[in-house]
Protein backbone atom coordinates (compact mmCIF):
# COMPACT_ATOMS: atom_id res chain seq x y z
CA UNK A 1 0.00 0.00 0.00
CA UNK A 2 1.45 3.33 -0.97
CA UNK A 3 0.77 6.47 1.04
CA UNK A 4 -2.17 8.31 -0.37
CA UNK A 5 -2.23 12.02 0.31
CA UNK A 6 -5.40 12.09 -1.73
CA UNK A 7 -7.66 9.54 -3.29
CA UNK A 8 -7.31 10.61 -6.88
CA UNK A 9 -4.00 12.46 -7.12
CA UNK A 10 -0.51 11.26 -7.73
CA UNK A 11 0.86 10.08 -4.39
CA UNK A 12 4.11 11.83 -5.14
CA UNK A 13 2.46 15.21 -5.54
CA UNK A 14 3.62 15.92 -2.00
CA UNK A 15 2.48 19.29 -0.80
CA UNK A 16 -0.88 19.30 -2.56
CA UNK A 17 -3.66 19.44 0.00
CA UNK A 18 -5.51 16.13 0.06
CA UNK A 19 -9.01 16.14 -1.32
CA UNK A 20 -11.56 16.09 1.45
CA UNK A 21 -14.93 15.17 0.01
CA UNK A 22 -17.91 16.21 2.09
CA UNK A 23 -21.28 14.58 1.66
CA UNK A 24 -24.88 14.95 2.73
CA UNK A 25 -23.96 13.29 6.06
CA UNK A 26 -21.31 15.88 6.91
CA UNK A 27 -22.06 17.55 10.25
CA UNK A 28 -18.87 19.51 10.84
CA UNK A 29 -16.63 20.98 8.21
CA UNK A 30 -13.51 23.14 8.26
CA UNK A 31 -12.75 24.71 4.92
CA UNK A 32 -9.37 26.37 4.34
CA UNK A 33 -9.03 27.54 7.95
CA UNK A 34 -6.09 29.64 9.13
CA UNK A 35 -5.82 30.25 12.86
CA UNK A 36 -3.34 30.76 15.68
CA UNK A 37 -2.43 32.46 18.92
CA UNK A 38 -1.77 36.20 18.79
CA UNK A 39 0.49 36.73 15.79
CA UNK A 40 1.65 33.14 15.64
CA UNK A 41 -0.08 31.16 12.93
CA UNK A 42 -0.71 27.51 13.74
CA UNK A 43 -3.34 26.30 11.29
CA UNK A 44 -2.53 26.81 7.64
CA UNK A 45 -5.32 26.33 5.13
CA UNK A 46 -6.72 23.39 7.06
CA UNK A 47 -9.59 21.45 5.56
CA UNK A 48 -11.33 18.50 7.18
CA UNK A 49 -14.80 17.18 7.86
CA UNK A 50 -16.75 14.94 10.18
CA UNK A 51 -19.74 12.88 9.08
CA UNK A 52 -22.67 11.88 11.25
CA UNK A 53 -21.97 8.94 13.60
CA UNK A 54 -18.26 8.86 12.75
CA UNK A 55 -15.25 8.85 15.02
CA UNK A 56 -12.47 10.82 13.40
CA UNK A 57 -9.02 10.99 14.93
CA UNK A 58 -6.50 13.80 14.44
CA UNK A 59 -2.92 12.63 14.84
CA UNK A 60 0.43 14.22 14.21
CA UNK A 61 3.54 15.43 15.97
CA UNK A 62 3.59 17.94 18.85
CA UNK A 63 2.86 21.43 17.62
CA UNK A 64 1.08 20.19 14.51
CA UNK A 65 -2.01 22.16 15.54
CA UNK A 66 -4.29 19.29 16.61
CA UNK A 67 -5.64 20.97 19.72
CA UNK A 68 -5.77 24.27 17.87
CA UNK A 69 -8.28 22.72 15.47
CA UNK A 70 -10.66 21.97 18.35
CA UNK A 71 -10.16 25.35 20.02
CA UNK A 72 -10.83 27.15 16.75
CA UNK A 73 -14.01 25.16 16.09
CA UNK A 74 -15.17 25.96 19.60
CA UNK A 75 -14.57 29.70 19.42
CA UNK A 76 -11.77 29.73 21.99
CA UNK A 77 -9.63 30.92 19.08
CA UNK A 78 -10.86 33.05 16.20
CA UNK A 79 -10.35 31.68 12.69
CA UNK A 80 -8.27 34.17 10.69
CA UNK A 81 -9.77 33.00 7.43
CA UNK A 82 -11.72 30.12 6.00
CA UNK A 83 -15.08 28.73 7.03
CA UNK A 84 -16.26 26.45 9.84
CA UNK A 85 -19.70 24.95 9.22
CA UNK A 86 -21.92 22.92 11.51
CA UNK A 87 -24.79 21.27 9.66
CA UNK A 88 -24.27 23.81 6.90
CA UNK A 89 -24.37 26.92 9.15
CA UNK A 90 -21.25 29.03 9.51
CA UNK A 91 -20.12 28.98 13.15
CA UNK A 92 -16.64 30.46 12.57
CA UNK A 93 -15.73 32.88 15.36
CA UNK A 94 -18.90 32.17 17.36
CA UNK A 95 -18.42 32.46 21.15
CA UNK A 96 -18.04 29.12 22.99
CA UNK A 97 -21.22 29.66 25.00
CA UNK A 98 -23.13 29.91 21.72
CA UNK A 99 -21.33 27.02 20.04
CA UNK A 100 -22.56 24.81 22.90
CA UNK A 101 -26.11 25.92 22.25
CA UNK A 102 -25.74 24.88 18.62
CA UNK A 103 -25.15 21.28 19.63
CA UNK A 104 -21.39 20.86 19.83
CA UNK A 105 -19.64 19.65 22.98
CA UNK A 106 -15.99 20.01 23.92
CA UNK A 107 -13.83 18.10 26.38
CA UNK A 108 -10.55 20.01 26.90
CA UNK A 109 -7.34 18.09 27.55
CA UNK A 110 -6.47 19.66 30.91
CA UNK A 111 -8.48 21.47 33.56
CA UNK A 112 -11.57 19.83 32.16
CA UNK A 113 -13.57 19.64 35.39
CA UNK A 114 -14.49 22.30 37.98
CA UNK A 115 -12.24 21.08 40.80
CA UNK A 116 -13.90 23.07 43.57
CA UNK A 117 -17.40 21.94 42.60
CA UNK A 118 -18.97 18.59 43.40
CA UNK A 119 -19.49 15.96 40.71
CA UNK A 120 -23.22 16.74 40.73
CA UNK A 121 -22.55 20.46 40.37
CA UNK A 122 -20.14 19.79 37.52
CA UNK A 123 -22.91 17.98 35.66
CA UNK A 124 -25.39 20.79 36.40
CA UNK A 125 -22.89 23.26 34.95
CA UNK A 126 -22.75 21.10 31.84
CA UNK A 127 -26.46 21.68 31.34
CA UNK A 128 -26.80 25.42 31.97
CA UNK A 129 -27.75 25.94 28.34
CA UNK A 130 -30.67 23.48 28.56
CA UNK A 131 -34.11 24.90 29.20
CA UNK A 132 -35.72 21.65 30.29
CA UNK A 133 -35.36 19.70 33.52
CA UNK A 134 -31.78 18.46 33.95
CA UNK A 135 -32.58 15.60 36.33
CA UNK A 136 -33.57 12.91 33.78
CA UNK A 137 -30.48 13.58 31.65
CA UNK A 138 -28.17 13.58 34.63
CA UNK A 139 -29.77 10.39 35.98
CA UNK A 140 -29.14 8.66 32.65
CA UNK A 141 -25.50 9.78 32.75
CA UNK A 142 -25.12 8.41 36.28
CA UNK A 143 -26.48 5.10 35.01
CA UNK A 144 -24.09 5.04 32.10
CA UNK A 145 -21.07 6.09 34.16
CA UNK A 146 -21.31 4.39 37.57
CA UNK A 147 -17.84 5.74 38.44
CA UNK A 148 -19.22 9.24 38.78
CA UNK A 149 -22.48 8.04 40.33
CA UNK A 150 -20.54 6.80 43.35
CA UNK A 151 -18.92 10.21 43.76
CA UNK A 152 -21.90 12.54 43.36
CA UNK A 153 -21.11 14.69 46.39
CA UNK A 154 -17.33 14.54 46.15
CA UNK A 155 -15.40 17.59 44.99
CA UNK A 156 -14.14 16.94 41.48
CA UNK A 157 -10.56 17.68 42.51
CA UNK A 158 -10.59 14.58 44.70
CA UNK A 159 -11.25 12.26 41.73
CA UNK A 160 -8.57 10.11 40.15
CA UNK A 161 -7.33 10.94 36.66
CA UNK A 162 -9.58 8.36 35.02
CA UNK A 163 -12.65 9.37 37.03
CA UNK A 164 -11.97 12.98 36.18
CA UNK A 165 -11.84 12.16 32.48
CA UNK A 166 -15.16 10.33 32.71
CA UNK A 167 -16.69 13.31 34.54
CA UNK A 168 -15.35 15.62 31.85
CA UNK A 169 -17.15 13.49 29.22
CA UNK A 170 -20.32 13.36 31.26
CA UNK A 171 -20.31 17.14 31.72
CA UNK A 172 -20.08 17.64 27.97
CA UNK A 173 -22.78 15.01 27.34
CA UNK A 174 -25.43 16.72 29.50
CA UNK A 175 -26.18 18.86 26.45
CA UNK A 176 -26.63 15.68 24.35
CA UNK A 177 -24.48 17.21 21.62
CA UNK A 178 -24.58 16.09 18.00
CA UNK A 179 -20.81 16.47 17.77
CA UNK A 180 -18.29 15.99 20.54
CA UNK A 181 -14.75 17.35 20.33
CA UNK A 182 -12.33 15.50 22.59
CA UNK A 183 -8.77 16.65 23.23
CA UNK A 184 -6.38 13.82 24.13
CA UNK A 185 -8.69 11.61 26.20
CA UNK A 186 -5.85 9.29 27.21
CA UNK A 187 -3.34 11.98 28.24
CA UNK A 188 -1.79 11.28 31.60
CA UNK A 189 -3.72 8.07 32.18
CA UNK A 190 -2.36 4.62 32.96
CA UNK A 191 -2.71 2.23 29.97
CA UNK A 192 -5.66 0.23 31.34
CA UNK A 193 -7.48 3.42 32.41
CA UNK A 194 -6.85 4.84 28.96
CA UNK A 195 -8.39 1.72 27.46
CA UNK A 196 -11.50 2.25 29.60
CA UNK A 197 -11.72 5.84 28.44
CA UNK A 198 -11.45 4.74 24.79
CA UNK A 199 -14.30 2.30 25.47
CA UNK A 200 -16.32 5.21 26.80
CA UNK A 201 -15.57 7.22 23.67
CA UNK A 202 -16.88 4.36 21.54
CA UNK A 203 -19.94 4.02 23.70
CA UNK A 204 -20.75 7.72 23.45
CA UNK A 205 -20.33 7.44 19.70
CA UNK A 206 -22.71 4.49 19.56
CA UNK A 207 -25.41 6.80 20.94
CA UNK A 208 -25.27 8.79 17.74
CA UNK A 209 -22.74 11.44 18.66
CA UNK A 210 -20.14 12.13 16.01
CA UNK A 211 -16.70 12.48 17.55
CA UNK A 212 -13.69 14.49 16.48
CA UNK A 213 -10.82 13.42 18.68
CA UNK A 214 -7.22 14.54 19.07
CA UNK A 215 -4.94 11.78 20.27
CA UNK A 216 -1.23 11.72 20.99
CA UNK A 217 -1.37 7.97 21.23
CA UNK A 218 -2.02 7.66 17.51
CA UNK A 219 -2.19 3.88 17.26
CA UNK A 220 -4.75 3.53 20.03
CA UNK A 221 -6.71 6.52 18.80
CA UNK A 222 -6.92 5.26 15.23
CA UNK A 223 -7.86 1.79 16.44
CA UNK A 224 -11.27 3.03 17.62
CA UNK A 225 -11.75 5.56 14.81
CA UNK A 226 -13.45 5.36 11.42
CA UNK A 227 -11.15 7.81 9.74
CA UNK A 228 -8.04 9.77 10.55
CA UNK A 229 -6.23 12.93 9.56
CA UNK A 230 -2.49 13.31 9.91
CA UNK A 231 -1.67 16.92 10.70
CA UNK A 232 1.76 18.42 10.34
CA UNK A 233 2.65 22.10 10.60
CA UNK A 234 -0.96 23.15 10.75
CA UNK A 235 -2.24 21.39 7.70
CA UNK A 236 -3.51 17.95 6.67
CA UNK A 237 -0.72 15.73 5.27
CA UNK A 238 -2.64 12.50 4.89
CA UNK A 239 -6.19 11.36 5.33
CA UNK A 240 -7.72 7.96 4.95
CA UNK A 241 -9.74 5.34 6.72
CA UNK A 242 -8.22 4.69 10.12
CA UNK A 243 -7.23 1.10 9.22
CA UNK A 244 -5.54 2.25 6.05
CA UNK A 245 -3.54 4.88 7.93
CA UNK A 246 -2.45 2.27 10.47
CA UNK A 247 -1.25 0.02 7.63
CA UNK A 248 0.39 2.83 5.70
CA UNK A 249 4.18 2.51 5.68
CA UNK A 250 4.91 6.20 5.33
CA UNK A 251 2.42 7.26 8.00
CA UNK A 252 3.77 4.55 10.29
CA UNK A 253 7.33 5.59 9.79
CA UNK A 254 6.75 9.33 10.13
CA UNK A 255 3.95 9.58 12.67
CA UNK A 256 3.25 6.32 14.44
CA UNK A 257 6.84 5.72 15.46
CA UNK A 258 6.64 2.31 13.76
CA UNK B 1 -9.98 42.35 82.61
CA UNK B 2 -12.67 43.43 80.15
CA UNK B 3 -12.05 40.55 77.76
CA UNK B 4 -15.72 40.15 77.04
CA UNK B 5 -15.92 43.80 76.13
CA UNK B 6 -13.03 43.44 73.68
CA UNK B 7 -14.60 40.34 72.19
CA UNK B 8 -17.91 42.14 71.74
CA UNK B 9 -16.20 45.09 70.09
CA UNK B 10 -14.21 42.66 67.99
CA UNK B 11 -17.41 41.06 66.79
CA UNK B 12 -18.81 44.43 65.70
CA UNK B 13 -15.63 45.53 63.95
CA UNK B 14 -15.21 42.08 62.37
CA UNK B 15 -18.69 42.31 60.91
CA UNK B 16 -17.68 45.39 58.96
CA UNK B 17 -14.35 43.90 57.85
CA UNK B 18 -16.04 40.66 56.80
CA UNK B 19 -18.52 42.48 54.57
CA UNK B 20 -15.70 44.39 52.91
CA UNK B 21 -13.42 41.33 52.62
CA UNK B 22 -16.02 39.16 50.91
CA UNK B 23 -16.55 41.74 48.20
CA UNK B 24 -12.83 42.16 47.60
CA UNK B 25 -12.32 38.41 47.40
CA UNK B 26 -15.32 37.81 45.14
CA UNK B 27 -14.12 40.38 42.65
CA UNK B 28 -10.58 39.02 42.83
CA UNK B 29 -11.80 35.49 42.19
CA UNK B 30 -13.60 36.40 39.01
CA UNK B 31 -12.00 39.59 37.67
CA UNK B 32 -8.53 38.40 38.65
CA UNK B 33 -7.13 41.63 40.04
CA UNK B 34 -6.74 43.31 43.43
CA UNK B 35 -9.28 46.10 43.34
CA UNK B 36 -7.81 49.13 45.11
CA UNK B 37 -11.04 51.04 44.56
CA UNK B 38 -12.85 48.63 46.87
CA UNK B 39 -12.34 50.80 49.96
CA UNK B 40 -13.66 53.83 48.16
CA UNK B 41 -16.62 51.77 46.96
CA UNK B 42 -17.44 51.45 50.67
CA UNK B 43 -17.19 55.23 50.96
CA UNK B 44 -19.56 55.68 48.00
CA UNK B 45 -22.09 53.39 49.70
CA UNK B 46 -21.77 55.23 53.00
CA UNK B 47 -22.31 58.65 51.49
CA UNK B 48 -25.19 57.49 49.29
CA UNK B 49 -26.83 56.25 52.50
CA UNK B 50 -26.02 59.55 54.22
CA UNK B 51 -27.69 61.55 51.46
CA UNK B 52 -30.72 59.25 51.51
CA UNK B 53 -30.93 59.36 55.29
CA UNK B 54 -31.13 63.15 55.12
CA UNK B 55 -34.36 62.73 53.18
CA UNK B 56 -36.01 59.70 54.81
CA UNK B 57 -34.29 59.84 58.21
CA UNK B 58 -37.33 60.28 60.40
CA UNK B 59 -39.26 57.59 58.60
CA UNK B 60 -41.09 54.94 60.53
CA UNK B 61 -40.68 53.17 63.82
CA UNK B 62 -37.40 52.37 65.43
CA UNK B 63 -35.72 48.97 65.15
CA UNK B 64 -32.68 48.34 67.38
CA UNK B 65 -32.37 52.06 68.02
CA UNK B 66 -32.35 52.81 64.33
CA UNK B 67 -35.26 54.47 62.53
CA UNK B 68 -36.69 52.46 59.65
CA UNK B 69 -35.41 55.24 57.40
CA UNK B 70 -31.87 54.12 58.20
CA UNK B 71 -32.56 50.73 56.65
CA UNK B 72 -33.96 52.43 53.57
CA UNK B 73 -30.76 54.49 53.43
CA UNK B 74 -28.72 51.28 53.88
CA UNK B 75 -30.48 49.71 50.91
CA UNK B 76 -29.81 52.79 48.78
CA UNK B 77 -26.16 52.74 49.86
CA UNK B 78 -25.84 49.07 48.87
CA UNK B 79 -27.49 49.57 45.50
CA UNK B 80 -25.48 52.72 44.73
CA UNK B 81 -22.16 51.05 45.55
CA UNK B 82 -23.16 48.03 43.44
CA UNK B 83 -24.25 50.09 40.44
CA UNK B 84 -21.24 52.41 40.56
CA UNK B 85 -18.82 49.45 40.70
CA UNK B 86 -20.63 47.51 37.96
CA UNK B 87 -20.67 50.61 35.74
CA UNK B 88 -16.94 51.07 36.37
CA UNK B 89 -16.39 47.42 35.41
CA UNK B 90 -18.30 47.88 32.16
CA UNK B 91 -16.93 51.29 31.20
CA UNK B 92 -13.35 51.15 32.49
CA UNK B 93 -11.99 47.70 33.36
CA UNK B 94 -13.69 45.71 30.62
CA UNK B 95 -12.77 48.15 27.87
CA UNK B 96 -9.08 48.10 28.82
CA UNK B 97 -6.84 45.64 27.06
CA UNK B 98 -4.44 45.03 29.94
CA UNK B 99 -3.32 42.42 32.46
CA UNK B 100 -4.12 42.15 36.15
CA UNK B 101 -1.31 44.56 37.11
CA UNK B 102 -2.66 47.12 34.66
CA UNK B 103 -6.13 46.69 36.12
CA UNK B 104 -4.76 47.04 39.65
CA UNK B 105 -3.10 50.36 38.78
CA UNK B 106 -6.25 51.50 36.99
CA UNK B 107 -8.28 50.73 40.10
CA UNK B 108 -6.04 53.05 42.14
CA UNK B 109 -6.98 55.82 39.70
CA UNK B 110 -10.64 54.85 39.97
CA UNK B 111 -10.32 55.07 43.77
CA UNK B 112 -9.06 58.67 43.48
CA UNK B 113 -11.98 59.56 41.23
CA UNK B 114 -14.59 58.09 43.62
CA UNK B 115 -13.00 59.86 46.57
CA UNK B 116 -12.71 63.21 44.77
CA UNK B 117 -16.36 63.08 43.68
CA UNK B 118 -17.49 62.31 47.23
CA UNK B 119 -15.33 65.14 48.54
CA UNK B 120 -16.65 67.63 45.96
CA UNK B 121 -20.21 66.90 46.94
CA UNK B 122 -19.91 66.36 50.70
CA UNK B 123 -16.69 68.16 51.72
CA UNK B 124 -13.70 66.61 53.43
CA UNK B 125 -14.85 66.98 57.05
CA UNK B 126 -15.94 64.15 59.27
CA UNK B 127 -19.67 63.77 59.44
CA UNK B 128 -22.22 61.29 60.75
CA UNK B 129 -25.76 60.08 60.28
CA UNK B 130 -26.82 62.23 63.22
CA UNK B 131 -28.62 59.33 64.86
CA UNK B 132 -28.64 59.77 68.60
CA UNK B 133 -25.79 57.84 70.21
CA UNK B 134 -27.33 55.18 72.41
CA UNK B 135 -26.44 54.14 75.91
CA UNK B 136 -25.02 50.63 76.26
CA UNK B 137 -27.58 47.86 76.63
CA UNK B 138 -28.32 47.77 80.36
CA UNK B 139 -28.68 44.03 80.66
CA UNK B 140 -25.09 43.45 79.46
CA UNK B 141 -23.35 46.12 81.54
CA UNK B 142 -22.99 43.93 84.65
CA UNK B 143 -20.92 41.53 82.55
CA UNK B 144 -18.58 44.37 81.65
CA UNK B 145 -19.86 44.46 78.08
CA UNK B 146 -20.86 47.87 76.83
CA UNK B 147 -22.46 47.51 73.43
CA UNK B 148 -25.30 49.53 72.00
CA UNK B 149 -28.30 48.37 70.04
CA UNK B 150 -26.59 49.88 67.01
CA UNK B 151 -23.72 47.45 67.48
CA UNK B 152 -26.20 44.60 67.62
CA UNK B 153 -27.84 45.91 64.45
CA UNK B 154 -24.47 45.88 62.68
CA UNK B 155 -23.67 42.30 63.73
CA UNK B 156 -27.15 40.98 62.91
CA UNK B 157 -27.26 42.71 59.52
CA UNK B 158 -23.81 41.44 58.61
CA UNK B 159 -24.75 37.92 59.70
CA UNK B 160 -27.90 38.05 57.56
CA UNK B 161 -25.94 39.28 54.53
CA UNK B 162 -23.21 36.66 54.93
CA UNK B 163 -25.83 33.93 55.43
CA UNK B 164 -27.69 35.13 52.38
CA UNK B 165 -24.52 35.07 50.29
CA UNK B 166 -23.78 31.53 51.46
CA UNK B 167 -27.26 30.38 50.37
CA UNK B 168 -26.83 32.15 47.06
CA UNK B 169 -23.43 30.57 46.38
CA UNK B 170 -24.38 27.04 47.41
CA UNK B 171 -28.01 26.68 46.45
CA UNK B 172 -28.80 28.85 43.47
CA UNK B 173 -27.96 28.54 39.83
CA UNK B 174 -26.27 31.94 39.83
CA UNK B 175 -24.13 30.96 42.83
CA UNK B 176 -22.99 27.73 41.17
CA UNK B 177 -22.19 29.63 37.98
CA UNK B 178 -20.21 32.18 40.00
CA UNK B 179 -18.17 29.42 41.62
CA UNK B 180 -17.68 27.63 38.31
CA UNK B 181 -16.56 30.82 36.57
CA UNK B 182 -14.14 31.65 39.39
CA UNK B 183 -12.81 28.08 39.28
CA UNK B 184 -12.20 27.85 35.54
CA UNK B 185 -13.45 30.64 33.25
CA UNK B 186 -12.64 28.83 29.99
CA UNK B 187 -14.41 25.64 31.02
CA UNK B 188 -17.34 27.78 32.21
CA UNK B 189 -17.75 29.23 28.73
CA UNK B 190 -17.25 25.83 27.13
CA UNK B 191 -20.07 24.56 29.36
CA UNK B 192 -22.33 27.30 28.08
CA UNK B 193 -22.18 29.73 31.00
CA UNK B 194 -22.52 33.32 29.86
CA UNK B 195 -19.55 34.44 31.92
CA UNK B 196 -19.89 38.15 31.09
CA UNK B 197 -23.25 38.15 32.89
CA UNK B 198 -21.88 36.16 35.81
CA UNK B 199 -19.01 38.65 36.13
CA UNK B 200 -21.42 41.57 36.20
CA UNK B 201 -23.47 39.89 38.94
CA UNK B 202 -20.29 39.24 40.91
CA UNK B 203 -19.38 42.92 40.75
CA UNK B 204 -22.88 43.90 41.84
CA UNK B 205 -22.87 41.52 44.80
CA UNK B 206 -19.29 42.18 45.89
CA UNK B 207 -19.64 45.96 45.69
CA UNK B 208 -23.09 45.84 47.30
CA UNK B 209 -21.62 44.08 50.32
CA UNK B 210 -18.81 46.66 50.41
CA UNK B 211 -21.47 49.39 50.35
CA UNK B 212 -23.18 47.80 53.35
CA UNK B 213 -19.82 47.61 55.12
CA UNK B 214 -19.28 51.30 54.37
CA UNK B 215 -22.67 52.29 55.79
CA UNK B 216 -22.01 50.31 58.98
CA UNK B 217 -18.51 51.77 59.26
CA UNK B 218 -20.09 55.22 59.09
CA UNK B 219 -22.55 54.26 61.81
CA UNK B 220 -19.82 52.66 63.95
CA UNK B 221 -17.34 55.52 63.56
CA UNK B 222 -17.93 58.53 61.36
CA UNK B 223 -18.00 59.27 57.67
CA UNK B 224 -15.18 60.92 55.81
CA UNK B 225 -14.05 60.72 52.18
CA UNK B 226 -11.00 58.71 53.27
CA UNK B 227 -12.91 56.27 55.47
CA UNK B 228 -12.89 53.42 52.98
CA UNK B 229 -9.35 53.94 51.79
CA UNK B 230 -8.10 54.05 55.38
CA UNK B 231 -9.58 50.66 56.12
CA UNK B 232 -8.56 49.06 52.80
CA UNK B 233 -5.21 47.83 54.10
CA UNK B 234 -6.92 45.98 56.93
CA UNK B 235 -9.38 44.48 54.45
CA UNK B 236 -6.54 43.33 52.21
CA UNK B 237 -4.85 41.76 55.21
CA UNK B 238 -8.06 39.90 56.01
CA UNK B 239 -8.50 38.65 52.45
CA UNK B 240 -4.87 37.55 52.14
CA UNK B 241 -4.97 35.87 55.54
CA UNK B 242 -8.09 33.93 54.53
CA UNK B 243 -6.71 33.01 51.11
CA UNK B 244 -7.29 35.50 48.31
CA UNK B 245 -10.09 34.53 45.95
CA UNK B 246 -11.82 32.33 48.51
CA UNK B 247 -15.08 33.80 49.77
CA UNK B 248 -15.20 31.61 52.87
CA UNK B 249 -11.55 32.37 53.54
CA UNK B 250 -12.39 36.07 53.37
CA UNK B 251 -15.13 35.55 55.94
CA UNK B 252 -12.72 33.81 58.28
CA UNK B 253 -9.86 36.23 57.60
CA UNK B 254 -12.13 39.24 58.12
CA UNK B 255 -13.37 37.80 61.37
CA UNK B 256 -9.85 37.08 62.65
CA UNK B 257 -8.33 40.41 61.63
CA UNK B 258 -11.26 42.34 63.11
CA UNK B 259 -11.00 40.39 66.35
CA UNK B 260 -7.22 40.74 66.65
CA UNK B 261 -7.55 44.44 65.96
CA UNK B 262 -10.00 44.94 68.83
CA UNK B 263 -8.22 42.57 71.21
CA UNK B 264 -4.98 44.58 71.08
CA UNK B 265 -5.75 46.45 74.37
CA UNK B 266 -5.43 43.07 76.02
CA UNK B 267 -1.67 43.31 75.47
CA UNK B 268 -1.31 46.42 77.66
CA UNK B 269 -3.65 44.86 80.19
CA UNK B 270 -1.30 41.94 80.70
CA UNK B 271 1.73 44.24 80.83
CA UNK B 272 3.05 44.05 77.29
CA UNK B 273 3.72 47.66 76.32
CA UNK B 274 2.01 47.66 72.94
CA UNK B 275 -0.65 50.34 72.74
CA UNK B 276 -3.91 50.26 70.78
CA UNK B 277 -2.36 52.56 68.18
CA UNK B 278 -0.55 49.40 67.06
CA UNK B 279 -3.78 47.46 66.57
CA UNK B 280 -3.34 47.23 62.81
CA UNK B 281 0.35 46.46 63.12
CA UNK B 282 -0.40 43.54 65.44
CA UNK B 283 -2.97 42.23 62.97
CA UNK B 284 -0.43 42.48 60.13
CA UNK B 285 2.27 40.72 62.14
CA UNK B 286 -0.09 37.83 62.79
CA UNK B 287 -1.03 37.79 59.10
CA UNK B 288 2.64 37.55 58.13
CA UNK B 289 3.16 34.77 60.68
CA UNK B 290 0.26 32.77 59.25
CA UNK B 291 1.45 33.29 55.70
CA UNK B 292 4.88 31.96 56.61
CA UNK B 293 3.18 28.67 57.44
CA UNK B 294 0.42 28.80 54.83
CA UNK B 295 1.64 30.96 51.94
CA UNK B 296 -1.75 30.83 50.19
CA UNK B 297 -3.74 31.82 53.24
CA UNK B 298 -5.84 29.75 55.59
CA UNK B 299 -8.38 28.59 53.01
CA UNK B 300 -6.09 29.04 50.02
CA UNK B 301 -5.16 26.16 47.80
CA UNK B 302 -1.83 25.54 46.22
CA UNK B 303 -1.47 27.79 43.21
CA UNK B 304 -2.66 26.10 40.04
Amino acid sequence: MSPSPSSDADPDAGTDAPVDPTGPDTVLELDGVDSGYGDVQVLDDLTLHLDASEIVCLIGPNGAGKSTVLKTVFGLLQPWSGAIRYRGDDIGGMAPEDVVRNGIGYVPQTDNVFGSLTVEENLRMGGVARDDDLDPVIDRLYERFPVVDEKRDAKARTLSGGQRQVLAFARALVMEPGVLLIDEPSAGLAPNTAADVFDDVREVNALDTAILMVEQNATEGLAISDRGYVLDQGTVRFTDDADALLDDDQVSRLYLGG
Amino acid sequence: MPVLEYLANGLVFSSIIVLASIGLSLVYSIADFANFAHGDTMTVGAYAALATFGVVGGLGVSVLGLPLGFFVALAVGVVTAAVVAAATHKLVYESLDTDSIGLLITSIGVAFVYRALVQIRFGSDFTGFGIQVLRPIEALVPYGVRVTQHDVAIVVSAALLVGGLHLLLQHTDLGRKMRATADNPDLARVSGIRTARVKLWTWLIGAGLAGAGGVFLGLYNQLSPRMGFNILLVVFAAVILGGIGSVYGAMLGGFLIGMINQLTPLLSDVGIPIGIEYANAVAFVIMVAVLLVRPNGIAGEAAT
